[in-house]
């Protein structure tokens, strides 16, 4: 039901607005309870007779207000909904709806759907049948004069995809043609784009009825052609004038990760420009199509089928600077250059840089180790192709398809009997079958296989004396193929021939790209479709009852419903159809005089009823104010809830510090070694724990809790300080620690050894900081005396007293740690410190002060270096200073 | 009273001390009372004069005598301690303010009551809360503001002064009795009628039902701001009553809003009762 520019979609609801005027009268009955007030002289209003008491009501203003909330509440139950074109072009009576469902219209495509819904939507108030006319071809091709109902014409709108080809207007006009119906109200949604066949049927509508045809504001683009270049993917996209000017392609690979971006931008007239996406070569070779990025439609995508396309390449370099024409490589390199993304080195360099293939010319010496890692690369599923020369001629190796006869064969020689030979016809189950080898090409010198292992090997090609010319064979995963000439031209004419290319391009199509490289059926035949675009530019498989594609058939393919757009496959070589061919043309669709030329956005039910709830919620919400305004209590409540707000706004700040709790670098801890001897690290941690808070209290470091810490497997980086206290049975360190404490002291940390045994005597072999220490880096140690840093750093100390009053203390030579200024990285003792600091051991107050003392130290020692001793100089520094500005 | 059970007292009082204080600073400002300008039995010395010869020879002053050739005899300012007596409204509907920022009128009743017994000790009257005995002194005022604590009674001494601190929202019957029971023994005395401001202006609007505090006396009133009028009328009426009323048993009445400085109200309330104390 429509009222005005409103849609109903549950009308009955609007029944209830019947009962406002009872919820008026209800809410005039009721009054709102009375404010109360204390009042001393209560005595002397009573009995006061005021004659508006009986009277009183809800004023008219808070009826009208809440009559009004419940009036919005009642309409957005209705299911209300706007739409403003309904009455403006309430074209009833036999309508015709044509959709151009090709994949221009794609881009838009929700559009179409909305623009046709709501045409049907219209037809349908009227009742008219409607009829439906796509452009697009399709199999079997849809008849114009079959008249829908509107339900049947909604499901079939909402069925209908746009296809991956063009819109054949010229078969439409003649499938119109063919019906003599006349229609009240003709509609075409178009994909504004001109073509073949357009003036056809705008003449064949007009003849029918009045035309409104609806134009999308930009029209589609596509990528009219895209290659793989060694400077990464190059792309040409193309719009209509009307198209939109800025654009972005992506390449991606065949599963959809994008590898790269690029941004398109056309000259304000241009409608063709270029763009190149930035890729190194091994990416490039991964790209399987190219696509404008957030443009769904089947033309915008470029697909880049992985046979021709391009494999990563690696060309064994013998190495030398040779002349480029009779240079092996060079011949290789220019007949893959277009089809494969190449790159010369060494064989374990392009191994490691992931060659899908690797050509080996005969004059690149192959090391046994290279030797090795190439059969393991063959074997994992890489793709070899040599080629024969001299140096194979008198060295057999075992990366060959067939074993080879010692020498070759030189023919039309001054020595020779036999002329030079052409190349036979390729066999109908080799890769190069359905090229048909020029007559010219001749072979003049090759090398011979040894007739047994030719069994065993295919032969892809055969001289016209049926000595083989290419042969390859399995190994592994991967394949071997040996072409019995060189690469170069002094063997034969064929590196020089066209055919050299389209042989070398077909053996690229047993590259790598899957592990099962060398399972594929080595065979020729027609193309068959592996992947197929729909409408929206995505692969899908084909459908079940596609034909193959004939070969000859194949090149001049355009898409069609025959042959759709998308990746075909034939004899291990990839190839593709595009939705938008290289000669794409996009130009506006001009409409002869009288057509209505409309928009495509227009016509959208906007449903309203979630706005009807919200005013109406909103109203209600308000109401609680008001109500609380006329019982005064308005001011409190306003405080309560600000108090309220606040409240939420402290519960729900975010808690700051959990982002950084993580982090051990944010906060200076004091840290032990886990020893192993529960006794020892938790001697270590409370003494720790008594120094950091000897540290908060009385210097401006403020360390954090202390931690202790795994040699073998924690970070210590981020540690200034390591106590480490001899266990009751020293371990020898594993390596992994050694390495970890080695890399500690050279990046300057502080380790304080204690030994822990000072006073006990010293028994010869049984030293524990040797045990402790075995292996570790040992820097020359020397005896600590009142002069040291450590003496000084913080307190004034004369000795360094633990647990055992006058302990030893060894600290790293200064000529040692030279390359940190000096500043000792390692320090032993065997005043068993910890024990002091966390006032165990039976020792008086103020030795713990003192051992105290020299664990303040130590830390400033850790944090400042020899920062206290060059305070010494101060003084000097500053006559000096004084001198010069004298 | 041991100082313990004074604290306990004190504490009890709540804001008794703050009372007190503002008391003796409204007191401080007040015109205060003279002495009876007599000889007679007293404390303070009055005068001087010469020796006649039917005085004992101990009444001479011989300090002042040896100054000069003469007898001088010292004589004392004639006492006779009267008793102001004040009766302070119990009612919990005395015991409010309409604005919880402004005093009460009880409290300010309080206020005025023992800026008078400072005074009025000060004079070396006597002053209590009816119902319970009369203080003198210096401390006279603190035992008062403890007094106050305990519930009062009507019966006032004969021939005394009694002052009532009241709102006088009570029908006028009521206090006939109450006045005239005091002026039959003998008692002059004041009325004083404290007010707030909003008994005064009634600046209710709207529905409104009031409720007397302490009591489940209620009055519903339609539209509050048409009732004003009327309310200031009966208020009026009462007010002229009970003056009247105060007027014929020699107890002159005054007006006091808690909204205004307690200074004027206690310089008229002084004026009031100087006679008595004269």
């Amino acid at each position: 039901m429509t009222i005005g520019p409103f849609l109903f979609g549950a009308p009955w609801a609007l029944a209830a607005l019947a009962a406002l005027p009872l919820l008026w009268w209800l809410m005039r009955a009721t009054p709102p309870p009375p404010q109360r007030a204390q009042f001393p002289p209560t005595r002397l209003l009573m009995g006061l007779h005021t004659d508006e008491q009986s009277r009183e009501r809800a004023p008219w203003w808070l009826v009208l207000f809440r009559a009004l909330a419940a009036a919005l509440m009642i309409v957005a139950f209705a299911r209300p909904s706007l739409t403003p074109t309904a009455t403006a072009q309430a074209q009833g009576g036999r309508t015709l709806i044509i959709i151009d469902d090709g994949w221009t219209s794609a881009p838009n495509w929700s559009e179409v759907r909305t623009a046709a819904t709501a045409t049907i939507a219209q037809a349908e108030r009227s009742g008219a049948p409607i009829f439906l006319l796509t452009t697009a071809p399709t199999i079997p091709a849809r008849d114009p004069g079959e008249a829908l109902t509107a339900g049947d014409a909604k499901s079939r709108i909402a069925r209908l995809e746009p296809k991956p080809w063009r819109p054949d207007r010229a078969d439409a006009a003649r499938r119109l043609a063919q019906t003599q119906a006349r229609f009240d109200h003709i509609v075409w949604i178009s994909d504004g784009l001109d073509g073949p066949g357009a003036h056809a049927l705008e003449q064949v509508l007009q003849q029918r009825g009045p035309v409104t045809v609806r134009i999308p504001a930009h029209t589609g683009r596509a990528i009219v052609s895209g290659a793989v270049t060694p400077q990464g993917i190059e792309a040409r996209v193309r719009r209509a004038p009307n198209g939109e000017p800025l654009a972005a392609i992506a390449a991606e690979t065949a599963d959809g990760r994008a590898l790269g971006a690029a941004e398109v931008r056309f000259g304000p007239t241009e409608l063709t420009t270029g763009a190149r996406i930035q890729l190194p070569p091994e990416i490039a070779a991964r790209a399987a199509r190219v696509r404008i990025v957030g443009e769904q439609s089947a033309g915008a995508v470029h697909l880049l089928p992985a046979g021709s396309g391009r494999p990563f390449v690696g060309l064994i370099d013998p190495g030398g600077v040779g002349q480029p024409l009779v240079s092996e490589l060079y011949y290789a390199d220019r007949a893959l250059q277009p089809y494969a993304s190449l790159q010369r080195g060494g064989v374990g360099e392009l191994i490691d840089a992931r060659a899908q293939a690797l050509i080996l010319p005969d004059a690149s010496p192959i090391s046994p180790l290279d030797r090795a890692a190439l059969a393991r690369w063959i074997d994992a599923g890489g793709l070899l192709i040599r080629f024969a020369g001299p140096r194979l001629a008198n060295n057999n190796d075992d990366l060959l398809p067939v074993r080879l006869r010692p020498g070759s064969r030189a023919l039309g020689s001054a020595l020779a009997w036999e002329t030079p030979l052409a190349v036979a016809p390729f066999p109908a189950d080799s890769p190069f079958s359905g090229i048909t080898p020029p007559a010219d090409v001749r072979i003049r010198q090759q090398i011979l296989a040894e007739p047994a292992s030719i069994e065993q090997a295919h032969v892809w090609a055969t001289l016209s004396d049926h000595s083989p010319l290419v042969t390859a064979r399995q190994r592994g995963h991967g394949l071997i193929v040996l072409f019995h000439v060189s690469a170069g031209p002094d063997w034969s004419d064929l590196p020089l021939s066209g055919l050299f290319v389209e042989m070398l391009r077909r053996t690229l199509a047993f590259t790598a790209r899957d592990a099962g490289a060398g399972e594929r059926a080595i065979s020729g035949g027609p193309y068959v479709a592996q992947r197929v675009l729909d409408g929206f530019g995505a692969l899908a498989p084909p459908p079940p009852d596609l034909q193959a594609v004939a070969p000859e058939r194949f090149a001049l393919a355009q898409p069609s419903p025959a042959t759709p757009p998308g990746l075909y496959e034939r004899a291990g070589v990839s190839a593709a159809i595009d939705a938008a061919r290289n000669d794409e043309t996009l130009t506006p669709l001009t409409l002869p005089p009288g057509m209505t030329r409309a928009g495509l956005d227009a016509h959208i039910e906007r449903p309203l009823a979630g706005w009807f709830f919200g005013a109406a919620a909103l109203m209600l919400a308000f109401d609680l104010f008001i109500a609380l305004f006329l019982l005064g209590r308005l001011p409190r409540f306003a405080r309560a809830s600000t108090a309220a707000l606040l409240l939420a706004g402290v519960l729900f700040t975010p808690d700051v510090r959990a982002q950084t709790r993580d982090d051990p670098t944010l906060v200076i801890r004091l840290a032990y070694v886990r020893t192993g001897d529960v006794r020892v690290d938790r001697t270590s941690a409370s003494g720790l724990e008594a120094l950091t808070q000897v540290l908060v209290n009385r210097t401006a470091v403020e360390p954090g809790p202390p931690i202790g810490v795994d040699l073998a497997r924690d970070n210590l980086a981020a540690y200034p300080f390591l106590y480490w206290a001899a266990p009751s049975s020293p371990q020898r360190l594993s390596d992994a620690a050694l390495a970890n404490l080695d890399h500690y002291l050279a990046i300057g940390g502080l380790l304080l050894v204690d030994t822990r045994d000072a006073g006990r005597t010293a028994n010869a072999g049984a030293r524990p900081a040797q045990l402790m220490l075995a292996g570790v880096d040992v820097p020359p140690l020397a005896l600590v005396n009142s002069e040291h840093v450590v003496a000084r750093a913080f307190y004034l100390m004369r000795s360094f007293p633990g647990r055992y009053a006058s302990p030893r203390l060894w600290a790293e030579t200064a000529s040692a740690a030279s390359a940190r200024d000096g500043v000792a990285s390692l320090f032993v003792g065997d005043g068993d410190w910890a024990s002091a600091w966390a006032g165990e051991g039976g020792i008086d107050d103020r030795q713990r002060e003192m051992a105290l003392r020299f664990g303040v130290n130590m830390v400033m020692v850790a944090l400042t270096g020899n920062y206290k001793s060059d305070q010494v100089h101060v003084q000097t520094l500053l006559e000096r200073l004084g001198e010069q500005s004298r | 009273m041991t100082d313990a059970a004074r604290l306990d007292a004190l504490a009890l009082a709540g804001d008794l001390p703050g009372v007190l204080l503002d008391a003796r600073r409204l007191a401080a400002a007040a015109p205060g009372f003279h002495g009876r300008r007599r000889a007679g039995q007293g404390e303070a010395f009055w005068q001087y004069r010469d020796y006649r010869p039917e005085d004992g020879a101990r009444l001479v002053d011989w300090r002042r005598s040896a100054r000069g050739d003469r007898y001088y005899v010292r004589e004392r300012e004639r006492e006779a301690a009267q008793t102001a007596w004040f009766w302070v409204d119990p009612s919990p509907g005395f015991d409010w303010s309409s604005d919880p920022k402004r005093t009460t009128k009880l409290r300010r009743a309080r206020t005025i009551a023992l800026a008078l017994a400072v005074l009025l000790t000060r004079g070396g009257e006597r002053v209590g809360a009816i119902g319970s005995p009369p203080r003198t002194g210096p401390r006279g005022p603190d035992r008062l503001a403890l007094d106050f604590l305990t519930p009062a009674r009507d019966d006032a001494p004969p021939k005394s002064c009694v002052i009532f601190l009241s709102d006088f929202y009570e029908p006028i019957e009521t206090w006939r009795a109450r006045i005239s029971a005091a002026a039959s023994a003998g008692a002059t005395g004041a009325l004083v009628m404290i007010a707030d401001p909003a008994e005064e202006d009634f600046p209710f609007q709207g529905r409104t039902l009031f409720r007397e505090p302490g009591s489940h006396r209620e009055a519903l009133i339609g539209r509050a701001e048409n009732a004003r009028e009327d309310y200031a009328a009966r208020l009026e009426t009462h007010r002229r009553d009970v003056h009247e009323l105060g007027a014929k048993l020699s107890f002159p009445s005054l007006l006091h809003r808690t909204d205004h400085a307690a200074g004027p109200t206690l310089a008229l309330l002084i004026a009031l009762v100087s006679e008595r104390f004269a």
